[in-house]
Parts: C-alpha cells; structure tokens; sequence
C-alpha cells in the first residue's frame, strides 16, 4: 500500500499487440516518447501470438529505448502466449539484425533465441500490475483480443485489473456500425469474451480512425533520422514494404488517447455497450448504463494528431525517470533504491 | 537400553527406523538407516523406500550473475566461478533459471528489498512494511511440517549463524523478524533459528532441549562424549549387525563424535579469546568452522531421520559481515552495492565462492552417506540460493537457485534448467511439496509447478 499522502507517478501502460502491421510497431515506439514525456511509464509489451522472431524484434525495440546502459536483467520480458498459430514474419522483423556497424559488429542484439527469454503474459501482467497504484495503469490492445481474454481467467487477475486499470482502449472493430474488421475477425470468441467481461471502462479506436489519420512515412527517414540514426522501428518501417508509404493508426490513436484522454485530440461517444456478433462484426449499443466508448475523427484535430505521432514516436530514448514520491513510491516493481 | 518405537510399517524382524540408542541422563541418538532396516522403512510413503528431505541454504544480498550462471542450458558442462566447488557433484546439481519473486519487490512500499526478500522467500508472501505489526503468511516448509512433522523426532528444524533479533528495525522500516527468520508458522509467528551449535547438537541428542549450565558442567566435568552415555547399547546393537552395518555405524557415531570435539573446541577457544564474551560460548568465531558444524549436524539430523525439513539462514539480509579470512574487512552487505565497480564486485565474487566452497563441504558428506543402495543426498532436495539477483540493484528476477540431490530419485540432475522469465519461485516449491508428499493446488504467488525437472 502506497502511503497516505503519496502522490502517483504516471499511469503504467501495458500493450498487447500481435505486431501484424506496422501500425503497432509504431504504436510502441509512442508509448516509448509519451513514456520520455512523463505521460505513462511502459511497463509490458507482450505478444498474442507464439512467434520468437516477432518477440526478439519486441524485445530489441524495448532495449532500444532503455538505453545502451541497460542490462538484460533490467529490460521487463516480452509476454509472448504459446499456443496458437506464429502467423507470418514479416521481413520488417529479421532485417534489422543484420544491419551492421562501420566495424562489422551488429547494431541490434536479438536476446530472445528461445521462448523463455519471454514471460508468460498473466504472469506479467499480474506482476506488473500489482507495482501500479490503484486506477494508474491502461491498457492498450492493438491485435486479437487473445491474451486479454484469457487474463480474465487467470485466477486473482480480473479483480487486480478492476482495482488498477483506469480504461483499455481497443483499436479494433468498427464504429458506429461496419465491416468485419481483421483484429475481431482474428479470434472472434475472445473479442466477445472481453468486450462481455473486462472490468474497466472500455474505449474503441475502429478501423476508421486508423484509416483516417495515416501515419507520414517520409518521417522515418527524415525525423527518426535525425533523433536516432539507427532507430529498430525506423529500420522496421523501412523493411516492411517499398518506401515511401504511410501507415494507418489504429494502435497509434488508442495509445495516444490512452495515455492522454484529457488532451481533446479525439472526440469520444457516448456510452453504449460494445457486442461483436458471430461474423466478428463490432455492434455498439447506446446505453447510459454501460462503460464503452468509441473514438470519433475530428477533422480539426487530424494535423495535431499526425504532428504529435511523428513527434513522440521519433524522440529520442529517454531512460525511465526515476519516480521519487514522498513514500517512495514506484511503479516499476524491479527497481527500488538502495 | 535399545529403544524402539514401533513405527506402523515394520516388517518381519527388521530393526525399526526410529531405533534410538539411549542411556544414562537424557542421550538419545537417533540411528541412520542401516541394512538391518531395510524392510522397514518407518514413516515414508512407501515401504522400503526411504523418506524425501528437504532443506534450504539461504545467503543474503544477492550473487555477482556473472559468476553464478552459466551461458548455457542443458547438461552441466564447467561450472561458472562461484559454483565451481561443486563441481565434483555436478550430477547431483540442478542450475534454476529465471525464477522469480515477485512478492519481494516494492510493489508500492518503496525501499525495503532486503527485508521483503528474506521474509516473503519461503511464504511467496508481500510482508506488511511495519517494525511492529508483523504481517507475513505460513511458510511453505511450515506447511510441509504439519503435515508430514509427526512422523520424525523433530517436525522441521531452523538454523542460522547471524542475528536471532526479532525485534527493530532491519531494513527501511522493515521488522528484524523478517530478516532474521526465514520459517514461519503462522503470518505472525516466525520459528527463531539456533544459532549456537551446542544448543543443536543438545537438541538432537539430548531430550530435544538444551541442557541447563548446571547439566552441561556436569556433563563436561564426568563424561567427555554424548556417545559414552550409550556405550552400552552401542555394543548390543553392534552385536546384531553384520559387517557392513557396524562399519556405517561406526562411521556414523565418528560423525558424531567430530561435531562434539569441534564444538569442544570452539568453546573452549572462546573463553581463551574472552571469558566475559556474551555470545554463547558454542559459536565458533570462525565462519567456515560455524557453518561446518551446524551443516554437519543437518547431515546427521537427516541421517537419523530425526527431521526432514531443515531452513538455514547461512547469514541474514543487510549482514555487514566482513571475510577476513577472504583477506576482505569490508562488510558484505555494503560491498553489494559496488555500483559496477570492478574492485569491489571482486570481493563479492570471493565472498559468493567462499560460500559455496563451504555448502560443498556439506554435499560432500549428504554424498558419501549412504542410504540403501543410493547415497543420502539422492533422498533429499538441497535448495542453496538468495532472494535477490543482482544485490547492487535489488533484483528480485533470476535469482540464484540451485537444488542440489535427486529427490528421492525423482529430479534428473546435472542440467541448468531455465525457466521462462518472472516464474514464480512458488511454481518450485509446489513441486517439491509433490516430493514431500504434501500436495498442493497452489502456493504464494505459483502459476503452476515447475516443469522439466523430473525424468520424464
């Protein structure tokens, strides 16, 4: 228990990704710079499906941003689930471990060689939880709902993130009313499983907000490269498809809104209730009586938006500060003073 | 007088397990398990197959991992620095990975690792932060005891060789009973280790508890040995023995016999050094002669089935003790937070291998006892480690964690096993309460059991 009086170091953001498109992988590289402006501590990043390449790139982007001091032991593990299916690799993801420097040495460390370089993701969240003050911690989901559906079953885990987590913002689906969209359609029982029972209030950033605000690539190669000339998800971007092309941000606006949802880049809806029927199709159902939420696009916005991606998302690594409340408090459950 | 106190499983003839060989005063020693009991194997499990021991080394302010883990997985190849004087024992040894407390960190309460480490290692419990309102959860080698206690002399025994202060403050706001404790009987009641090995040595062979000063003068002044109270039915049980009996008999009894000359000695250069020392006059000065006598009598204790489930809390969280021996007069706890700086990370080096140099003295004789047709240690689960990693940044992940023994042939040692990252220590000792016969669905923080272990 944090003593009376302490105050609250930022919201700890947990994000669960399955890292299918570009858009998640820059989504983190978000959390990282809104991380560097004391907007939320990162505590886990972790991997709906069983994919060691795509949890070795996870982890090289999270040693990235903590620093060439950092030590293995200091870097939080890659969740990363085991059953289920790999899915496909990008190229995004292995090209950058063989990018060498002027003296042959490599630029990136692939650390994760076998799955238990990796965590189990209940065992991490609930870890990782338990270090957040109450209602100071988000989550962000920017792939199936896998991990998340199965958290609410891991015993004691349902009741910590009611007692910890502020809101989960979903980018998925589609709002008001839409498609099947890819991310639902991915595992459609623990899309409705989570939208059924999570505990939190639940906001939804849908297929059209991503596809409403592209993220600039002729960022990568002139921002990034400013701020970091060897940048993994730069390198990543670069990797993924010919250049230049922008990306949509589902996961980019869902993190953004999570980690500032007082900052008025979006317009939100009222409450309703979110249903995904048997086709995977998101259903929104007004009701003052329920919790969920879905972003809107203000146009007047979009230019804010765009500028505060590419800005947050290229800055520079800034190690996790050093939280010092009265109490000592933290929020990082691996480091404390001596 | 042989006694024996007929256990449920006797069969034919055989000398019962818990045969004690007693005599004048209150000498009561226990015997180990000799061929004359083979059938009748007293209070395990299973006929004929010996009982599983369990016991936990415990060393404060974490390990250099440089020196503690190999870079490999699998078979044990050459063991890193601080391990090497295990080396002959490899196979008996399973290197942990990746095993983690989590219940140990701040989690909101700020400073405080040490004191959170050593009260949270065997609950898998957050312990309230508080010099007076002690909040902590049964350990789980408690729950083992009350389970399985009754079939032994003693339910469980808790040793140490530092500090048995239960009170103050210990770390950051942290009571000394959960620095100083690592068994805990209830969430409020920690089981105070001994550290004096006369106090032990009275307890196993004595009437479980420690002579009075009038008792001991006694003793000192008319008889030299605990063992010439049982002269007598010493001889009539050797009598009855065949060959191979009497020679571990008799290896046995020297055992014994060793303990109580080296506490002799140590008493004795204890009032040379300084008759009016407070310390009981049965603690050793020097650490490698503490920790060889009280390991020691673990060995026999395990031997004579007096106990199967043994703490020791080698030296507590936060100990400035200095290593003189080492040549180093710095404090351990204090050179732990060397801030990367290579001299200084060099003497916690000397210091980590000077302790296992000192547990491989007690693996080399749980080897060289014999138990049926496997040694002592193939019957037991030896856990030597610490709560913390890396001591310099108070890391509660990978800690160092080795078992050494089989488990009663259970455990498929001479490998590094690495878990996957932040599994939780409690996943380990669920699986060691399966070995002892005590299962559980879940303890302290577990996910699951520990996997890949076994033979299987």
């Amino acid at each position: 228990m944090p003593e009376p009086g302490a105050a609250k170091p930022p919201a700890g953001a947990f994000f669960d990704t399955d890292f299918s498109t570009m858009d998640s992988v820059l989504a983190t590289a978000l959390l990282y710079g809104l991380q560097g402006n004391n907007d939320c501590r990162v505590a886990i990043i972790s991997l709906s499906r069983p994919n060691l390449a795509v949890a070795g790139f996870a982890d090289a982007v999270e040693r990235f941003y903590h620093g060439p001091a950092a030590t293995f032991s200091q870097v939080p593990p890659i969740g990363m689930i085991t059953e289920g299916s790999p899915g496909g690799t990008s190229p995004a993801f292995v090209a950058l471990f063989r990018k060498k420097k002027p003296d042959g040495a490599p630029v990136y460390k692939n650390e994760v060689r076998t799955v238990t370089e990796t965590g189990d993701p209940n065992t991490l969240f609930r870890n990782y939880l338990e270090a957040q003050n109450d209602q100071n911690a988000f989550f962000v989901l920017g792939g199936p709902a896998t991990n998340l559906a199965a958290a609410l079953e891991f015993p004691g885990l349902k009741d910590l993130i009611a007692a910890k987590v502020r809101c989960l913002v979903v980018a998925a689906g589609a709002f008001p009313a839409g498609p099947v969209e890819a991310r639902v359609k991915a595992d459609i029982p623990a899309a409705r499983k989570l939208f059924a029972e999570w505990p939190t209030p639940i906001v939804a950033s849908g297929f059209e907000v991503g596809a409403a605000l592209e993220f600039p690539g002729a960022s990568i190669d002139k921002e990034f490269a400013e701020a970091a000339p060897d940048n993994p998800v730069a390198d990543a971007y670069r990797a993924y498809q010919a250049m230049p092309y922008d990306a949509p941000s589902w996961a980019m606006a869902a993190a953004l809104y999570a980690a500032r949802p007082n900052e008025g880049y979006f317009q939100v809806s009222g409450p309703g209730k979110i249903g995904v029927d048997r086709d995977g199709r998101t259903l929104f159902t007004a009701s003052e009586k329920s919790n969920h939420r879905y972003l809107i696009v203000d146009p007047a916005q979009k230019e804010k938006i765009i500028r505060t991606y590419v800005q947050l998302a290229s800055a520079k690594p800034q190690p996790p500060r050093r939280f010092r409340a009265a109490a000592d408090s933290v929020s990082d459950p691996r480091r404390t003073q001596a | 007088m042989i006694t024996r106190k007929a256990p449920a499983l006797i069969q034919g003839s055989a000398l019962p397990r818990r045969t004690f060989l007693r005599g004048l005063g209150s000498a009561a020693v226990g015997l180990p398990f000799l061929d004359a009991m083979a059938p009748a194997f007293a209070a395990s499990s299973v006929p004929g197959t010996p009982p599983v021991r369990m016991a936990f080394f415990y060393l404060p302010n974490g390990m250099i991992m440089d020196a503690w883990n190999p870079d490999y997985e699998g078979r044990l190849g050459e063991l890193p620095r601080s391990l090497k004087a295990l080396e002959p024992f490899k196979e008996d040894v399973l290197q942990l990975g990746n095993l983690t407390h989590n219940t140990g960190r701040a989690l909101l309460d700020g400073a405080g690792d040490h004191g959170r480490c050593s009260g949270s290692y065997l609950t898998g419990v957050h312990v309230k932060k508080s010099l007076v309102e002690i909040q902590n959860g049964v350990s789980f080698d408690q729950i083992v005891a009350g389970e399985i206690g009754g079939r032994t002399r003693f339910a469980s025994l808790e040793l140490g060789m530092d500090d048995a202060r239960q009170a103050g403050d210990c770390d950051s706001g942290y009571s000394c009973a959960y620095t100083n404790n690592l068994s805990w009987r209830s969430g409020t009641q920690p089981l105070p280790p001994t550290l004096d090995p006369r106090v032990l040595f009275e307890r196993l062979f004595g009437a479980g508890q420690p002579m009075t000063p009038e008792q001991r003068a006694r003793q000192s002044k008319y008889r030299r040995s605990i063992l010439d109270f049982v002269t007598e039915d010493t001889r009539k049980l050797e009598s009855n023995l065949g060959p191979s009996d009497r020679r571990k008999l008799d290896e046995y009894l020297s055992a014994i016999r060793e303990v109580e000359r080296q506490i002799q000695r140590a008493e004795t250069d204890n009032r040379q050094v300084d008759p009016q020392m407070d310390k009981p006059y049965g603690i050793p000065a020097d650490f490698g002669e503490h920790f060889n006598l009280m390991s020691s009598m673990i060995a026999i204790a395990f031997q004579a089935d007096l106990t199967r489930i043994v703490t020791f809390l080698v030296t507590r969280e936060g100990t400035s003790r200095p290593y003189r021996e080492l040549g180093i007069s710095d404090g351990h706890h204090p050179l732990t937070h060397h801030r990367n700086q290579p001299e200084l990370m060099e003497k916690v080096r000397k210091i980590n291998e000077y302790h296992v140099q000192q547990f491989a003295g007690f693996v080399d004789k749980m080897k060289t006892a014999k138990e049926g047709d496997r040694s002592l240690l193939d019957n037991c689960m030896i856990v030597y480690g610490a709560g913390l990693s890396d001591g310099n940044a108070h890391l509660h992940e990978d800690l160092p964690t080795i078992v050494v023994g089989r488990g009663g042939n259970y455990f498929k040692t001479g490998r590094r096993i690495v878990a996957r990252r932040e599994t939780p220590m409690c996943n380990l000792f669920l699986t060691m309460m399966d070995r002892m016969g005590v299962p559980m669905d879940r303890f302290g923080d577990s996910t699951g059991r520990l996997v890949g272990l076994d033979l299987g």
